[in-house]
């Protein structure tokens, strides 16, 4: 309870700060605010889906539904953060490059991960018996990873994008504002905790509804 | 069980003579494979008119038949046994990897045979400039080989599932998404007489890492 408590007055305090008090970046303006939130949802995207591979492998190794519990929960989190991180990404966009959506690779690499995190939902959502369906979706899960390098590194990088993590970020290196930077990381640890804790209250669920299903019988 | 390589080796090879000499038979899939691509390409060779010069946008229909014929065609490998209740039989004579892998050469086989009536024909209604076979050639086997990779896999899955087919379609999607744009990009560049290396890496890249990953979970398909 008391860190629930501290967590939403960590996103609070940060937001605030943010938004009120961080200098912007020259190049983005008033659409650097988008910094804080954008990018902590792309983040927990991609660390959303790779607890829900990580589970799915485990499952597939242990046999064990509770790992089956994680790998669904994250992916339904993921989906939310993914659909977060697009549709903010896209009024950034409207806002930056006059457009809602021009298949910047950026936009089409996260575009595929939505479809991606709703093919294998799609496919949780149609197989009945609850080994049947961790089995096989933990081996879609697998092999759609193989498919998530390719996406998030591989094709965004063969084309040209007009992403602005070259304006933030030129060298490789955090090159930012010192209280830009705090804030970002502020925001970037809230998330992710904030990914955590509602992923432990999901698995939570899961599990209470698998022991009254079993209950009745 | 004594002189395991060469028995598996025996066992897929009796699948993939099993899946012809079935397929043989009626004909059924392979029929509706090509008239769905032959349907596809007059639907697009119809809206898109005559563009033979604009090979930017023919790179990228041609690939888009092509998927369309793969995802229409391919998730029967597997729904078939399913339909037919010959799933169990045929996991009690060889071990799920064999099936798999059986399957797995019959559906690049039966792509390759599409292929062979597709590409000649898109070239002739597209009126498309003549292409560089060797680069032309070489990304539509690496593509094949990820479409048939992801199929099989797909396919085994799906079959296992409440709608069978209907799901194939959008569920194969993201995977073969990176095949699609490495692939149009690849055709792009040959059309206009650029080299297609990058492409073919990424292309033989993904083709390597999603048939590793198919030949560690074709295991985990079935339960014992």
């Amino acid at each position: 309870m008391v860190w629930r408590v501290m967590l939403f007055a960590w996103i609070a305090a940060a937001m605030s700060v943010a938004l009120l008090k961080a200098p912007l970046v020259p190049v983005l303006q008033e659409t650097t605010r988008i910094l804080y939130f954008h990018i902590p949802s792309a983040w927990v995207t991609v660390v959303a889906l790779g607890w829900s591979m990580l589970h799915s492998i485990l499952y597939l190794v242990r046999r064990d539904l509770r790992h089956d519990d994680q790998a669904a929960a994250a992916a339904e989190l993921g989906l939310l953060f993914c659909i977060v991180a697009t549709v903010s990404g896209s009024l950034w966009a409207k806002a930056m490059w006059g457009a809602y959506w021009n298949w910047d690779p950026r936009e089409t690499s996260i575009f595929f991960i939505l479809l991606l995190y709703a093919a294998y939902l799609a496919l949780r959502g149609s197989i009945e018996g609850d080994e049947k369906r961790a089995r096989l979706s933990a081996v879609y899960s697998v092999v759609a990873f193989v498919a998530v390098p390719f996406l998030i590194f591989v094709v965004p990088r063969m084309y040209e994008s007009l992403h602005p993590d070259p304006i933030i970020n030129k060298t490789g290196k955090i090159d930012m504002d010192p209280m830009i930077k705090w804030c970002f990381f502020a925001m970037l640890g809230g998330f992710t905790v904030l990914f955590f804790w509602l992923q432990s209250l999901r698995v939570r669920v899961a599990g209470l509804e698998r022991r009254q299903h079993l209950a009745r019988g | 069980m004594p002189n395991g390589t060469s028995s598996s080796a025996a066992a897929v090879w009796a699948i993939l003579r099993k899946e012809c000499r079935s397929e043989w038979r009626t004909r059924y899939g392979l029929n509706a494979a090509l008239l769905f691509a032959v349907t596809s390409l007059t639907a697009v060779s119809f809206a898109a008119g005559r563009i033979g010069n604009r090979t930017d946008i023919l790179s990228g229909l041609f690939w888009i038949v092509l998927l369309f014929a793969t995802l229409a065609s391919m998730s029967h490998a597997f729904v078939r046994e399913v339909e037919g209740r010959t799933m169990l039989m045929l996991r009690l004579v060889a071990a799920p990897t064999e099936i798999a892998t059986g399957k797995l050469l019959f559906n690049l086989l039966f792509l390759a045979v599409v292929e062979v009536v597709l590409v000649p024909l898109f070239m002739i209604l597209m009126a498309a400039p003549p292409p560089h076979w060797g680069p032309f050639l070489a990304l539509l086997a690496l593509g094949t080989v990820s479409l048939a990779a992801s199929s099989t896999l797909v396919g085994a899955v799906i079959a296992q599932t409440r709608g069978r087919g209907a799901l194939f379609a959008g569920i194969s999607l993201p995977l073969l998404l990176p095949v699609l744009a490495a692939a149009v990009g690849g055709t792009r560049e040959m059309w206009v007489g650029h080299p297609v290396a990058s492409s073919l890496r990424l292309l033989a890249a993904y083709a390597v890492a999603l048939l590793a990953a198919s030949l560690l979970l074709y295991d985990h398909l079935w339960e014992d």
